[in-house]
């Protein structure tokens, strides 16, 4: 992004100030969308300012900051918005619990979102400890009563896994589930 | 006189604001109707035309979610300057929003009008 250049020194260390604000603002979000808006920032202060005399360049440019308003305040909503459709692209965990906190504001609705988000990757986890330890993971029962599901290290004299390697199949038939689920919210929340 | 003394000025504020929230697309919407407009355009244009005081700092998160829903299309153009000018257009989908805007705001008013009268 090309910087604006000012005559008037205090013009200038304003303006930097500004834009270094609106950087630290954006910097959770992926590079293609950090640069949009700094861009979109930097494009509506050079409109509102390149034409000012030098000795008036301070008021104009307080001016435009201020009907701008505070990175902090005014780019909120858009970095939280961006920052989960970031996150339901990649599903990367970063992402998610950064958006997570974002839009901790936006109700309960993102935060059931993190918690199925959390399920999905649990019963990802027990597919694969299910390989490295069959012994301990699955569907155990005991005196015909439900005693486990998942993972456990202290198993009791009686109890016997039911499901097999079928485990792993339901495992994988309730992260579908889960994920379809969230996608679904995710629509729902996008759409408020 | 008695009407202006004891009116609740806290809430007419709250209320005009509250209009002013969600008619800011409507209008943005009807601009870009004419043509293309870049962001700060855009805020000039919305001050010739309404008397909204626009808080211009809220346009471009609006702008944003109007892109995301497909209302929207944007490019940006490069300048001289060497900074780039971010122009806006109304994608297919945002005329036919419009379209149907237009209506429910033609009724709204007549209905409007006449509990009114």
């Amino acid at each position: 992004m090309k910087r604006i250049i000012f005559n008037n020194p205090t013009a200038q260390r304003i303006y930097d100030d500004y834009i270094s604000r609106v950087n630290r603002c954006v910097s959770i979000l992926s590079a293609d969308d950090q640069r949009e808006l700094l861009m979109e920032f930097n494009s509506h202060i050079y409109e509102a300012t390149h034409n000012a005399a030098p000795e008036n360049e301070v008021d104009i440019l307080m001016d435009t900051l201020d009907k701008l308003g505070a990175p902090e305040i005014v780019l909120q909503p858009t970095v939280a918005h961006k920052k989960v459709q970031q996150a339901v692209r990649s599903f990367n965990p970063k992402h998610v619990v950064e958006a997570i906190y974002l839009n901790i504001f936006n109700g309960v609705g993102y935060f059931i979102w993190g918690l199925i988000y959390l399920l999905v990757l649990a019963f990802g986890s027990l597919a694969i400890i299910k390989l490295i330890a069959p012994e301990h993971t699955g569907f155990f029962l005991k005196d015909g009563h439900y005693f486990v599901f998942g993972y456990t290290s202290d198993l009791p004299s009686g109890a016997t896994e039911v499901l097999g390697n079928w485990f792993i199949i339901t495992v994988i038939a309730l992260m579908s589930i889960f994920y379809f689920l969230n996608t679904l919210l995710f629509r729902l929340l996008k759409g408020k | 006189m008695y009407y202006i003394c004891c009116m609740n000025n806290e809430f007419v504020q709250n209320w005009f604001s509250q209009v002013k929230k969600g008619t800011l697309s409507y209008i943005i919407l009807i601009i870009l109707d004419e043509k293309e407009y870049y962001g700060y355009e855009l805020v000039q244009e919305i001050k010739i035309h309404t008397t909204l005081e626009v808080a211009e700092g809220t346009l471009y998160p609006l702008l944003n979610r109007l892109k995301t829903e497909g209302i929207v299309d944007s490019k940006w153009i490069e300048q001289e300057s060497g900074i780039p000018r971010k122009y806006y257009t109304l994608s297919k989908e945002g005329r036919e929003t419009l379209t149907e805007m237009k209506k429910i705001w033609s009724a709204l008013g007549t209905a409007i009008q006449k509990i009114q009268k």
